[in-house]
């Protein structure tokens, strides 16, 4: 079949990528033959502005996702970079109408794992997803730490800083599941393709993530002087 | 955990559900048994204000990074530089 010959004689000749490529997941949809052979047959040249037009726009969002992986701007600048080139090296398989964004950061989180976390081996405040339930009770409890509603608002007032910094301090696969999550807006089943893991994993990393970093805001907002301690600490009143 | 007062759904239940409803993954049915809990349970509606603040909180401290311009100049020219040595060199077969 013509259309499939043209696409990989395309993809030769780039570097092995070892990366799931696009298609798969990430709400494909089923494109008309006349849109796949019309992707097939276009230019290198045709190729690099579709890639530049539609991917590009993406950088500001990628190279704040990899700031949090990376915690600083110049591993973040190259695991960007390196994202960008391993897409556009991919590109001529990605399909097009699948969702992009979304393909964008698995190849972002593939490359960091692939490349950093193994360079990095920074230790982590847990194992990833093995807190024990006792540790997730009190999230699900009403009584103690909760905080009132002036202390929702408490939260509201800490700074920006203050927050990326907490956020920093929770293990990495709980902080990319709240971040994807909380600033990107992925659905959890976008989450669970670009980390690639089930949904169920997803909602635990999710659960799990959040209440650490609530803990640690608290921490925050009473070490600011937006919560008393005292109040923070007698739980409120009970029921 | 209970706040000792009768509900059609049971607190534990809601605060379950808590994320799932913040982040609009719940079908329809949970969503009203949710909302209607939360109308009625005082300390539940806390509960779910407060992960409402940590969520938002998030997403104002964390969505407005910028990429150096310098990094998009350079990833573009890297991309073009790719695209004309292909070009010239010609598909491998």
């Amino acid at each position: 079949m013509p259309v499939v010959r043209l696409i990989a004689a395309t993809e030769g000749g780039l570097p092995a990528l070892g990366l799931p490529i696009g298609g798969v997941g990430l709400g494909s949809t089923t494109m008309t033959d006349d849109v796949v052979a019309e992707i097939a047959l276009e230019s290198a040249e045709e190729r690099t502005l579709r890639f530049e037009r539609d991917a590009m726009q993406y950088l500001d969002q990628l190279y704040g996702a990899a700031m949090r992986m990376t915690r600083n701007p110049a591993d973040a600048e190259d695991l960007v970079q390196e994202t960008y080139l391993k897409a556009f090296a991919a590109f001529g398989s990605f399909t097009d109408g699948t969702n992009l964004k979304a393909w964008l950061f698995r190849i972002l989180t593939n490359t960091y794992i692939n490349i950093y976390r193994k360079k990095q081996r920074q230790p982590y405040l847990t194992g990833t997803d093995d807190l024990t339930d006792g540790q997730l009770h009190d999230a699900e409890s009403h009584t103690p730490r909760g905080l009132r509603s002036a202390e929702a608002e408490a939260l509201d007032r800490l700074a920006d800083t203050d927050v990326v910094e907490a956020l920093a301090a929770v293990p990495e696969d709980f902080r990319m599941a709240v971040y994807l999550a909380d600033v990107e807006g992925f659905s959890y089943k976008e989450i669970a393709e670009i980390m690639q893991t089930p949904v169920g994993t997803v909602m635990s990393r999710l659960h799990r993530g959040r209440k650490l970093l609530r803990e640690l805001l608290e921490d925050y907002a009473i070490e600011r002087g937006l919560i008393p301690a005292a109040v923070a600490a007698d739980g409120g009143d009970e029921s | 955990m209970s706040c000792g007062n009768p509900h059609a759904t049971d607190c534990v239940e809601v605060l379950a559900l808590v994320y799932a409803f913040l982040d609009g993954e719940v079908d329809d049915t949970d969503r009203a048994r949710i909302a209607q809990h939360l109308d009625e349970c005082s300390p539940c509606l806390r509960q779910y204000g407060l992960e409402q603040a940590v969520k938002s909180l998030v997403h104002r401290s964390c969505a407005c990074e910028q990429a150096p311009d310098r990094l998009r100049i350079q990833i573009v020219t890297r991309i073009r530089q790719i695209s004309i040595t292909y070009r010239s060199s010609g598909p491998a077969d």
